[in-house]
């Protein structure tokens, strides 16, 4: 289905848009690089300089060198940012703890999120970040970008910040490190204006929802996850934007099982591409599989000599409900015993495909350790059909949302609610029914309440006639 | 819409904190009218912010509300 933009796109053209010159951008060069001291000592820092890897140190130098050979007034920001930013930085690694403060007061006009005060609480020692407020920019679903967006986004983080940049945020917005106050409103005005972008979530807030790459290029891809992520972005703005929730609520979108951007773990509502039919099965290419003629797993692994393919042991013996077997030379599955876990598909992508009646897995509940710990996401609603406008996940997402925000305690999760509630009480909440499969160990589980309703024809209890029998 | 709003800033004037969260303001306006919901309170709350009579107070994780010019009021 073609993307249908829900208000006009805005065609960025740099040139247009442009702050700095060509001349400007490549205002040093590496000879002068390889000499270039900020003013500051850093050992401890140029330490991580010495590894294999790029380090981040080496960048923040670069982005030093090149905003002191600006000319003045090129910068709304003090030119020697990245210098102080480098020299707090040295002074945490000495001391082992932090020099910033965070929160406050900070924000652009009319929204609760996407502006997170950053202060030093060293500030006569490293002038320049002494207020370096954080930005998140909501990113294009599945992040794609037109180079002529990114080098208009540079150039006005270089002009109105600090020029540090985080491509991208553990939630996924671009994440824009450092600016001043006085700096926060123009920056808004001409994100959204002349690029067209907006802030994203921080806060209190529904964060900004964030998908994988979808059937963008992804032939996994059961659901357009980014049509998906657009219209819940797009649907709930004032969620995004003003805050009224306990907490933080992420919301991911995954394409298929494989989970890219690992929803499953990292988002209070995850939604999970899934096929309720049967794995597609072309007979032939899992001969060809077998008979050596297409690589596995599409080639990749191949570093070295795995040897010759072994259906049985690299495949069957691998499924972890054991439903597949050859029999008289064909593949066979129990599609019934399936629970996607995508080894088969991973590894003959050719032979095996997802099923064609497609939709979502609802999980709702993972979060990161701050309060009681890290937690994967609960399965709530096995499959539910994924087609836009999406009303059945809205109506869902909106039943968690009203009970969450009439239950939850302030700083408390969606999945630390369910955890003090009971998933019992959470499946009232959305309506479905309890399947043995939400319990670990239902046999064992002493957890599970039964009220009388729940049993046929349910019980008397007499329990004068009880403790007649059985004293305290 | 007024009423909530007049509670809402008689809340944010008298209350012990200067920066509370959103839960405590539902709280207060629904101890005086019980049958208010919470989508008009955040309604009101969002007008009054606007009006540059409430601010927002963002730790980075969390949002709390406040009273313009109560507390806290400067950058930090």
């Amino acid at each position: 289905m073609a993307f249908a933009p829900k208000r006009p796109q805005k065609e960025i053209n740099y040139e247009e848009v442009r702050i700095y010159t060509e001349e400007e951008l490549h205002n040093y060069t590496e000879e002068e690089l390889k000499n270039f001291k900020i003013k500051h000592d850093i050992p401890a820092l140029e330490d991580l300089e010495k590894g294999p890897w790029p380090s981040f140190v080496a960048d923040a130098k670069r982005e030093a060198l090149h905003r002191k050979k600006l000319a003045e007034g090129r910068t709304m920001v003090d030119k020697d940012v990245v210098d102080d930013l480098l020299g707090q930085l040295e002074l945490s690694f000495n001391d082992g703890e932090t020099h910033w403060k965070h929160g406050g007061i900070v924000g652009v006009f009319g929204y609760g999120g996407g502006v997170i005060g950053r202060y030093s609480d060293v500030p006569e020692k490293f002038p320049s970040v002494a207020h370096f407020h954080t930005l998140r920019v909501n990113q294009p679903a599945s992040k794609f970008y037109k180079t002529g967006f990114l080098r208009a986004l540079c150039d006005l983080w270089e002009y109105r910040g600090s020029g540090v940049f985080n491509m991208h945020g553990s939630t996924g917005d671009i994440i824009l490190l450092g600016t001043t106050t006085e700096q926060l409103e123009p920056i808004f005005y001409d994100l959204t204006h002349e690029l067209d972008q907006d802030l994203g979530g921080s806060g209190s807030n529904l964060r900004t929802p964030s998908c994988c790459i979808g059937k963008a290029r992804c032939e996994f891809a059961c659901i357009d996850t980014q049509d998906l992520c657009y219209e819940l972005t797009m649907h709930y703005q004032d969620e995004l934007h003003r805050p009224a929730f306990p907490y933080k609520f992420k919301i991911k979108v995954d394409g298929c099982p494989n989970g890219c951007v690992a929803s499953i773990a990292r988002s209070d509502f995850s939604l999970i591409g899934t096929w309720r039919d049967n794995i597609r099965i072309d007979q032939e290419a899992v001969k060809a599989y077998i008979a050596g003629e297409i690589k596995p797993n599409a080639g990749a692994h191949s570093g070295r000599d795995w040897g010759k393919f072994d259906i049985q042991k690299e495949v069957i013996d691998l499924c972890p409900t054991g439903c597949m077997a050859m029999e008289d030379g064909e593949l066979k599955i129990n599609n019934a015993e399936c629970n996607r876990c995508m080894h088969c598909i991973n590894v003959m992508p050719r032979a095996l495909r997802p099923g064609t009646d497609t939709g979502v897995s609802i999980l709702v509940g993972a979060k990161a350790p701050i309060l009681e710990g890290a937690q994967l996401a609960t399965l709530a609603v096995p499959f539910m059909k994924a087609e836009p406008p999406y009303d059945n996940i809205k109506e869902l997402l909106e039943k968690i949302w009203e009970w969450w925000m009439e239950e939850g305690k302030n700083r408390e999760r969606l999945g630390e609610l369910i955890q003090r509630k009971g998933l019992p009480r959470f499946l009232e909440v959305i309506g479905v029914p309890a399947a043995p499969q939400m319990v670990k160990m239902p046999r064992t589980n002493p957890y599970i309440f039964w009220k009388e309703e729940d049993v046929p024809g349910g019980w008397k209890r007499d329990i004068k006639d009880y403790r007649m029998r059985h004293k305290r | 819409m007024e009423e909530l709003k007049k509670i809402i800033l008689e809340f944010a004037e008298t209350s012990k904190k200067t920066k509370f969260y959103f839960k405590d303001l539902e709280k207060a306006v629904q101890a005086k009218m019980p049958d208010a919901k919470s989508r008009e309170i955040k309604k009101a709350a969002t007008e009054l912010v606007n009006e540059g009579k409430l601010i927002y107070f963002s730790t980075g994780s969390t949002t709390m509300y406040g009273l313009k010019g109560r507390g806290i009021t400067e950058d930090q």
